[in-house]
């Protein structure tokens, strides 16, 4: 019997984005025309329709706020983006000043900072303009208001909704600022990059910045001779994060169920025990255990020591798994990339599995016991029953998590990083000509590009490519996952 | 019972009494030797988990500073110096000084990424506004975006307002963007019954007083897992950390400061002291992690449908 539903919220109607933003320009379109002297006025100055209403303290802020704006506009606005076009026209010059006898530093512009505060005084105006269409509309409904004879908020009433019906932009104010300052204000910057030439020739405030076009872009997908071989280690790389990806977050994933279900089962003693020794290695901070990893495996380390000494070298020598010529396995250290990349993944493991087998551990106690129970009573085997019910159910309450597992797998620089930097020497020339590595990640090609080599263009460009990667990936695995909106259905 | 076996006791009477026990015997071995296996299994798998964590804690008492390329176990001596000199100051390694800084620094993020966190997830879960839908879309899309990526841009917004080098920056980059990270703490406000909040709202509670009285409290357990898993993000930062604190060494937080440690020239003569720092270090965190386990699971597995 399907449980009869109702919504406390009113029936929600299908509406596309396009018809939204058509009704928003024409609600704007109705508040204008149709709008008295006082909505006409407020085109201008923005408190006029409160005036006119009585408002005196609502209509005085908010044309402060305009007024202010507008200073802010001419004063620091306009001069930015006169600047935009060309990113700076003075570059930087030891000039002899007259006065003090002394070469000092000239009146220069600096590229980057223009570029910054451009985008910045870009998102105010769209901020201001949005801000200007809803105040209009906010004026005329006020006008509707007056002319039906309804009651007109005074300024106390007014600061009281900020409490009640206005209380979720209260909340959402300050989070949406720090939002818009590290994470929008920084997309959009790095789309900009993306589009000049920064790079460790041009470096600001030394050198100017210009607009380059596609060119970056081009650089990344053509590959041609030993100077331009981002296009080379762009194929590499991103193949290398899809494999890395794929693998590390399902080995991880069904090792810990694996690993919970193992000690979950019959016959085995001291379960707690032994979920105990596998949580230890989480207590243990991730930095501390991959940069002990990383000296664990050393080519002189210890691991390579007992190795030599019980033939396990020799052994791997004899089957041709490390070359003859080498009296060390090549663990991390970049002698061979197919031993790095099993390191990488099996360190992954290593670190990975306890938080899954503690996850996976928590999801098989939630498991639909009625459902077992019956399946049971019916006859169902174990493996039948595992299969049938509890792999379903796992994926249907982790396939989300699996999500963002790939998705911060995808940008899982800690593992690659700690574990390469300053160890894995690349033997290709090609790579090596783009601060690329074979174990590198997108990310982590993205950090040695600016860390190492300057070279922010290109760091750009990696980086948006993530981005649109990340996006898509989730959009769509979300869509298929997630169907229908159930957020309700719980408030009852 | 399958068709075999029913043909075997409606067949013989002596045939069953000497069939039963047999195969109860074999099954009863099997079931003793998987369990053996089983446990044999998980003892190997302990054993691989452990070695590296086990090397963690004796170099953490060798005596010989540096790392012991030919034996697994100390051959110099075993000491307890390495923990007593960590709270020692000197110039490459300000132990104490870097434990302090990211006290500081995770108390305040704890506490602002906190506050945020509810504010947003109370917005979304429990007021209804225009645009409410399009909001939650265009943040799940914002926070597709890794942190990693936009660090360039981060490190030189926050150089042009003068914040690099600084506890005041580390600050805002952990916290800032925080209110993306509502779905958890949404989810948990979503199974709250909306009719408790309309019986306050009829009784003339504003949404603040919703909010306040009957909401939060509600959350608690949702929060502890909110407020915990905050404040550790910037004892296992390395990224950001490396990015924004320079090269002053009293600046460091623990995680590039036990980095340091490890550097080529520093590597001889601190490994062991990295390793007991490094145990240190985890005793906190894992009894932060112990508390907040309870709610781990359900904080990783929030985003599914429910039901």
């Amino acid at each position: 019997m399907k449980k009869k539903k109702y919504r406390l919220y009113g029936k929600k109607k299908k509406v596309t984005f396009a018809q939204s933003l058509a009704k928003y320009f024409k609600d704007f379109g109705t508040a204008v025309s149709k709008g008295d002297k006082a909505v006409k006025l407020s085109l201008v100055l923005m408190g006029a329709g409160f005036f006119a209403r009585k408002q005196l303290m609502k209509g005085i802020i908010i044309s402060a706020v305009q007024l202010m704006y507008i200073l802010l506009l001419i004063f620091w606005a306009i001069p930015n983006l006169a600047d935009f076009g060309t990113l700076g026209t003075v570059e930087l010059q030891m000039v002899f000043d007259p006065a003090t006898g002394k070469n000092i530093v000239n009146d220069y512009d600096n590229s980057f900072m223009i570029l910054i505060s451009s985008i910045t005084a870009i998102l105010t105006l769209v901020v201001f303009i949005l801000w200007y269409i809803h105040n209009i509309k906010e004026v005329y409904k006020l006008q509707l208001r007056a002319e039906q004879g309804k009651y007109i908020n005074n300024f106390f009433d007014e600061l009281q909704t900020y409490k009640g019906a206005n209380f979720h932009r209260t909340l959402l104010t300050l989070p949406t600022l720090g939002i818009i300052l590290m994470n929008i204000l920084p997309l959009f910057v790095l789309v900009a990059v993306a589009f000049t030439n920064y790079d460790k020739d041009h470096m600001p405030p030394n050198a100017l910045l210009s607009w380059v076009g596609f060119e970056n872009f081009k650089t990344l997908f053509s590959s041609g001779g030993m100077s331009l071989t981002f296009g080379y280690a762009f194929g590499k790389i991103v193949s290398w994060t899809f494999v890395w990806a794929v693998v590390a977050t399902f080995t991880c994933f069904i090792g810990g169920i694996a690993l919970a279900v193992l000690i979950n089962s019959q016959g085995v003693v001291l379960p707690k025990m032994w979920r105990t020794f596998f949580m230890v290695t989480i207590a243990v901070p991730q930095f501390v255990t991959l940069l002990l990893m990383r000296n664990f495996f050393r080519d002189d380390g210890i691991v390579n020591t007992l190795a030599s000494n019980s033939g396990l070298l020799d052994f791997f020598k004899n089957i041709g798994l490390v070359k003859p010529n080498m009296s060390y396995i090549p663990f991390l250290s970049g002698g061979s990339v197919g031993w790095a990349k099993f390191m990488l993944i099996l360190i992954n493991i290593w670190v990975g599995v306890p938080y899954q087998m503690l996850i996976a551990t928590g999801v098989l106690m939630n498991a639909p016991q009625d459902q077992i129970e019956s399946a049971r009573i019916d006859g169902a085997s174990k493996w039948q029953i595992f299969w049938k019910i509890i792999v379903p159910y796992i994926l249907v309450v982790q396939g989300p998590a699996l999500i963002t597992d790939f998705v911060r797998n995808i940008n899982n620089f800690n593992v690659i990083y700690l574990l390469t930097q300053d160890l894995y020497i690349t033997s290709d020339m090609k790579m090596a000509n783009s601060s690329a590595k074979e174990v590198d990640l997108l990310v982590t090609w993205l950090f040695r590009l600016t860390n190492e080599d300057y070279n922010y263009k290109m760091a750009s460009v990696v980086g948006i490519i993530v981005f649109i990667i990340c996006i898509a990936f989730t959009l769509v695995s979300y869509s298929r996952l997630m169907k229908g909106n159930k957020e309700e259905d719980y408030q009852l | 019972m399958s068709e075999k076996d029913q043909n075997k006791t409606s067949g013989s009477k002596k045939m069953q009494v000497n069939v039963m026990p047999v195969r109860s015997v074999g099954v009863r071995r099997k079931r003793m030797i998987s369990a053996v296996l089983k446990n044999v299994l998980l003892a190997i798998l302990s054993i691989i988990w452990l070695i590296p964590i086990l090397w963690l804690l004796v170099s953490a008492f060798n005596k010989d500073p540096g790392i012991n390329y030919a034996h697994f176990f100390p051959s110099k001596g075993w000491t307890f110096a390495n923990f007593i000199n960590l709270f020692k100051s000197n110039s490459a390694v300000m132990y104490l000084r870097w434990f302090f800084n990211t006290l500081v620094i995770a108390a305040f993020t704890c506490i602002i990424s906190t506050i945020f966190v509810f504010m947003v997830s109370y917005a979304f879960a429990c007021c209804r506004f225009e645009g409410r839908a399009g909001l939650m879309r265009l943040s799940m899309v914002i926070n597709m975006f890794p942190g990693v990526l936009s660090m360039i841009a981060v490190y030189f917004i926050m150089k042009s307002i003068g914040l690099t080098e600084s506890h005041i920056g580390m600050i805002v980059v952990y916290s800032a963007g925080s209110g993306l990270g509502y779905l958890i703490v949404k989810g948990y406000m979503d199974t709250i019954p909306a009719s408790l909040r309309e019986a306050a709202k009829l009784e003339g509670a504003s949404e603040f007083d919703v909010f306040k009285e009957i909401i939060f409290p509600l959350c608690r357990p949702i929060a502890v897992y909110q407020i915990i898993s905050s404040f550790l993000i910037p004892w296992g930062d390395f990224v950001f950390a490396k990015l924004m604190l320079g090269h002053d060494v009293k600046n460091f937080t623990i995680a590039i400061g036990l980095y340091g440690m490890l550097s080529k020239e520093n590597l001889p003569r601190y490994f062991s002291q990295f390793c007991a720092g490094g145990i240190l270090i985890s005793i906190p965190i894992s009894v932060l992690f112990v508390l907040m386990q309870k709610y781990y699971v359900e904080g990783v597995t929030s985003g599914s449908t429910k039901g």
